[in-house]
């Protein structure tokens, strides 16, 4: 798995690594630290994000050094590595030894830096943090969580407060679920030890035959994978009441897809509008 | 000379995943068989030599950390990969004692699973000469 965890150098960005480490030591993921800014053409060495960046990555090796860590630096080699106008350096770099965390820098508007490093090394999940309650923004710049969470193309975590998570309530508005999904459920489930409630959505008391059947078989893939797993089902028109008022503890996983029944009954962007009105942290899977 | 196909086994209760990983492994030019009972690939490489192994870990009947102990319990220089929807810390230090090439946690690209496996073919045709 390949997590990309963009941060800046407030609070809630350290909180939001907290749930990073955690997938990571469990998962050996392939894990990027990145933020992104425009500074122009040199950057400063003092610049916050850099400093931000360094005190993640020491606090990640630090927290991820078990016994047999994937991350553990003892891979000392030569590398050829490309520095500007097609010139490149032989540097002594340290890898992990059997996993790497990479840490990198955009020159580059947040949001598009962003999404441009999560499709160039293909990651299957971005996690960021931001601010609690119903804010969710960055400090220095706000739509980035809301814009990354409606125009990623792969899995978005946004971690909003540290909590323990007890329950993930998945919302079913459509039959298209990827085995991806499916599986980067399982795993926050069994790190968490979590509750998986399925919530199926419903239009005047109605849910659509195919979707209905998906609801089963994914209350019966978790059953069978021994995950405690409940269902209950919502009405559309409610859905926004029950995000922002019944989630504790809880992650709300959403799937977005072209069929999904929330797309045709709120207007553009209603992802990032229930991820923003959500107390809790969201998982939006693609 | 061309060099000998290297016969990897993948087992995994999901039929989707064998579906994926079948194809996938082939067009490398490897030759693949593909389980998704536990007992029934247990069976398999008591009279087959496979030179790699793809697992599952939370299986029904045999779970893939005992298939993992049977297959280098029987062919030690078979090895193996594990793929898993329910990563841990502590499944991750189990199956490298009992001597995983590699620790794959589900989801995972096609791309990764063919990278590991490329590395893993790597280390059998250096110990082969």
């Amino acid at each position: 798995m390949k997590i990309l965890f963009a941060a800046d150098e407030y609070p809630y960005s350290a909180y939001a690594l907290n749930e990073i480490i955690r997938l990571a030591v469990n998962t050996w993921a392939d894990v990027t630290l990145m933020a992104a800014g425009p500074v122009g053409i040199e950057i400063p060495q003092e610049h916050p994000l850099l400093r931000a960046l360094q005190k993640y990555r020491e606090i990640f090796l630090k927290r991820s050094e078990t016994e047999g860590s994937p991350y553990a630096r003892k891979n000392w080699r030569h590398e050829w590595l490309p520095l500007k106008n097609g010139l490149f350096e032989e540097l002594l770099v340290c890898r992990g030894e059997k996993r790497d965390v990479r840490v990198c820098f955009r020159n580059d508007n947040p949001v598009s830096g962003i999404l441009a490093e999560a499709r160039e090394e293909d990651s299957d999940l971005i996690i960021l943090g931001c601010t609690k309650g119903q804010e969710c923004i960055w400090q220095d710049a706000p739509p980035v969580p809301q814009r990354v969470v409606n125009d990623a193309d792969c899995s978005v975590l946004l971690v909003k407060e540290e909590q323990p998570v007890t329950r993930i309530l998945a919302c079913l508005d459509q039959s298209y679920i990827s085995q991806d999904s499916l599986e980067m459920i399982n795993q926050l489930a069994t790190i968490h030890k979590a509750q998986v409630e399925l919530v199926g959505l419903s239009q005047s008391g109605d849910m659509k035959k195919d979707v209905y059947r998906r609801l089963i078989e994914i209350g019966d893939y978790y059953e069978d994978r021994q995950i405690q797993v409940a269902t209950q089902l919502t009405e559309v028109k409610d859905f926004e009441k029950f995000v922002a008022h019944e989630l504790k503890q809880d992650l709300l996983a959403l799937w977005v897809g072209r069929k999904s029944l929330l797309d045709r009954f709120y207007p553009r962007d209603w992802v990032g509008r229930f991820v923003s009105k959500c107390q809790t942290s969201v998982l939006v899977m693609r | 000379m061309s060099p000998k196909k290297l016969k990897i086994m993948v087992l995994d209760d999901e039929p989707i995943v064998c579906k994926r990983l079948q194809p996938a492994l082939e067009k490398l030019g490897y030759e693949v068989d593909t389980f998704t009972q536990s007992l029934e690939a247990l069976h398999r490489i008591r009279d087959f030599d496979y030179d790699i192994i793809i697992t599952d870990l939370k299986m029904k009947g045999v779970d893939g950390m005992r298939f993992l102990q049977e297959a280098k319990k029987r062919r030690p220089e078979t090895e193996v990969i594990v793929i898993t929807g329910f990563a841990t810390l502590e499944t991750a230090k189990e199956s490298f004692q009992k001597g995983v090439f590699d620790f794959i946690a589900k989801p995972f690209k096609l791309s990764e699973i063919q990278e590991v496996v490329a590395k893993a073919a790597a280390k059998i045709q250096a110990q082969s000469g």
